[in-house]
């Protein structure tokens, strides 16, 4: 009830609490005096009381045994009889005077003991919000990073200090500290480890020269460190079970690539044995048109194998984020023309129609990869669409960045799968029925993202069309300009 | 054949060496090979080979540092074999000096085409230039800048012209788009790849028949070009 009365007596000079007290009883004093003829003895004594018992109560035992021998003085000088005398008469007199000191001390170990009572209850709950706040921070977060720099914040506000150092030594150590002013020199006024159940994990380094830190606040703080480190544990933990997961499923797409894999390297290397040894053995003669045949079966199973590799190289660049694409302003016909004259072997009995106009801007891509996108694109017609069926390829700009379709007359892909035939090794087909690594769309879709594009495929009315843009603004910059050119010999 | 022309491969694979010095013997030449940087290095200066094909790939030092270290004391002609993917490096390796690459795995007939055109080149290197070049159609006459296809002559703006020249003075040898950028805008616009690829497309509808499907002026992805002429 009186605690702004009581902390703020704590402000107070000794001597003015002594000097106060002293005033108090002076005019209660005075006020007995004029109803001294009113009041009997008796009673002014019961009424000293309350002065007394309200200056123990606010200034606490020194002022309030000081107010007790004043007062017992005043009551004899004034109110007893004789008056303006200190002689007792009476030993009933004495006994008020214990009852004065009595009455002192027992008020103010009372009060002592409330308002340390008081005091202790209100830490408690500054302690539980600080926790609270802390703990509820802390929720929910997997990152060591943010939880140190919580951690450090919480510190930082709880314990007024002048700078906060946060040392974690997890599996990627490292330090954070607030405000972000350059290091004190001096050494630290308090270090806490922070202690997790394998270990000391880190520690807290508090600066705060003055006021010297309390065995509360350091005990706040050990708390800080605990919550923190069960909160870093956690999300070690997680952690660590999400690399796990990602291993495992990495694991289980390893074993489906070797499988896969050794497949398909094994189907041409067949064809390779089988023809070189039986060049080998002499069994064909030397001027047979088999023999010709037999050796380029062995070329072409070669090239095959070659691009498997490639494939698989490719992917495996994909997967580790190192792709890279060299960007340069290309030429986009000039890319998908070399792609065409290349596979016009492989091409066979399709029929190829190219709509991509020469008015076409520069395209900022790398033209090895572009190669790449184009030949998987094709190729994948190819295969699945039926003999001499058309491959259409057009290409126009559309809201600054090229569109380009390959679409083929092939069979159509039900909609639940549109989205995954660019997953690695995903067919629609029954493996046997084509060959391949299973890894040319999902090389298109790496190529085509790490060039900041977009691709899809979509049935159209006779077939199935993959689609991908590319941005035609490079670094902030469009299709540059050439220097002029106008002599003429 | 005495004057048989000397070959020093360099590559560390046994298989690789093994195929090319039965290959390149049966095809008349001398062939001495190295399976380290430094070994091929030494044969090198003892045997004065007149062609090296050289592995990107080497056990104990970089083949474009091999190469750059021939360029130091010779001239003769440096194949470079790489793998699929290693543009960077071959670019790096024609750069300093190196004349020509192959990218493995390579068929024997490219391997042959390029050693071919290598030994012409430093044979040409040594004599007089020729001043009229032909590739199918079209006639190069550096000396007069007039290029024809048959009787009709072909208009080229003043870049253009350079451009051809250069791709005509080097035919059969890859250029870097560096080199070419360098020798026909200037240093300042080595970097301009997108000239290069402008100018060859104009260049490509003023010479061949089909501008989609080059006779002449190939494209080296990733490296640069190549200008086929008549043998």
């Amino acid at each position: 009830m009186n605690s702004a009365n009581m902390r703020s007596s704590s402000f107070l000079s000794f001597s003015r609490q002594y000097l106060l007290s002293i005033v108090l009883i002076a005019s209660v004093t005075a006020l007995f005096f004029a109803l001294r003829e009113a009041l009997d003895s008796t009673l002014i004594a019961l009424l000293y009381l309350i002065p007394l018992g309200m200056i123990t109560a606010f200034w606490g035992l020194g002022p309030g045994i000081i107010s007790a021998l004043i007062t017992f003085l005043t009551f004899n000088y004034f109110f007893i009889e004789p008056y303006y005398t200190f002689t007792v008469h009476h030993a009933a007199d004495v006994v008020i005077l214990v009852v004065f000191l009595i009455v002192a001390v027992v008020i103010s170990q009372l009060v002592a003991r409330a308002q340390a009572g008081l005091e202790a209850a209100m830490a408690r709950e500054r302690e539980a919000t600080q926790l609270y706040e802390l703990s509820t921070a802390l929720t929910g977060l997997h990152d060591e990073h943010a939880i140190a720099q919580i951690l450090a914040k919480q510190v930082h506000v709880v314990a007024q200090g002048e700078y906060v150092e946060l040392n974690i030594v997890g599996t990627d150590p490292f330090a954070f500290h607030l405000p972000d002013i350059i290091p004190l020199t001096r050494l630290p006024e308090l270090i806490l480890p922070i202690e997790a159940a394998r270990g000391v994990i880190g520690e807290i380094r508090l600066w705060r020269a003055t006021p010297a830190i309390s065995s509360n606040e350091k005990r706040l703080l050990q708390t800080f460190a605990s919550q923190s480190a069960l909160a870093l544990e956690r999300a070690w933990l997680a952690e660590a079970e999400s690399r796990a997961r990602v291993l495992e499923e990495s694991d289980r797409l390893k074993s489906v690539l070797l499988s896969s894999v050794s497949h398909e390297l094994r189907t041409p290397l067949s064809t390779i044995k089988a023809a070189s040894s039986s060049l080998r053995e002499n069994e064909v003669s030397w001027d047979s048109p088999a023999r010709v045949e037999l050796i380029s079966a062995i070329d072409d199973e070669a090239d095959h194998l070659n691009m498997l590799v490639g494939n698989l190289l490719d992917m495996s660049r994909i997967e580790s984020g190192v792709l890279n694409p060299k960007r340069e302003w290309n030429i986009l016909p000039e890319i998908l023309g070399t792609v065409l004259v290349r596979m016009r072997h492989r091409v066979g009995e399709h029929q190829i129609e190219v709509d991509v106009p020469e008015s076409l801007p520069l395209v900022p891509v790398d033209y090895v990869q572009m190669e790449q996108v184009f030949t998987n694109l094709v190729s994948n017609s190819v295969k699945y669409a039926p003999e001499k069926t058309r491959i259409c390829i057009r290409a126009f700009v559309e809201d600054e960045s090229i569109h380009v379709q390959v679409s083929n007359q092939g069979p159509q892909v039900p909609q639940e799968h549109l989205e995954r035939i660019f997953d690695k090794f995903y067919r629609i087909t029954a493996a046997d029925r084509v060959t391949g690594t299973g890894l040319g769309l999902s090389i298109c879709k790496g190529i085509i993202e790490a060039h900041g594009g977009r691709i899809w495929a979509a049935n159209v009315p006779d077939g199935l069309a993959f689609n991908f843009t590319l941005p035609l603004i490079w670094d902030g910059v469009t299709s540059p300009q050439l220097p002029t050119d106008t002599e003429i010999e | 054949m005495n004057n048989a022309p000397h070959i020093l491969v360099i590559d560390d694979e046994p298989q690789i060496l093994r195929a090319m010095r039965t290959i390149l013997t049966e095809k008349q030449f001398k062939v001495t090979t190295a399976s380290r940087g430094e070994e091929g290095l030494t044969l090198a200066a003892t045997n004065e080979p007149d062609i090296v094909i050289l592995d990107l790939g080497l056990p104990d030092m970089d083949g474009v540092e091999v190469c750059a270290r021939l360029r130091e004391w010779t001239q003769c002609p440096i194949i470079i074999l790489s793998v699929r993917d290693g543009e960077r490096d071959k670019v790096a390796a024609l750069d300093q000096g190196a004349d020509d690459y192959l990218t493995k795995p390579f068929g024997i007939e490219e391997l042959l085409a390029r050693v071919r055109v290598a030994l012409r080149h430093s044979t040409r290197a040594q004599g007089a230039q020729n001043k009229v070049i032909k590739a199918g159609a079209i006639v190069i006459d550096l000396a007069w800048h007039i290029v024809k296809r048959g009787d009709d002559e072909i208009k080229l703006t003043g870049t253009e012209h350079k451009l051809l020249a250069y791709l005509a003075a080097n035919r059969g040898r890859v250029l870097t788009h560096q080199s070419i950028l360098t020798h026909v805008w200037g240093p300042a616009d080595a970097n301009h790849t997108e000239y290069l690829r402008v100018y060859m497309r104009q260049l490509r509808k003023k010479l061949e028949d089909d501008p989609e499907r080059p006779q002449y002026i190939l494209t080296e992805p990733g490296i640069g070009y190549r200008f086929i002429a008549d043998e």
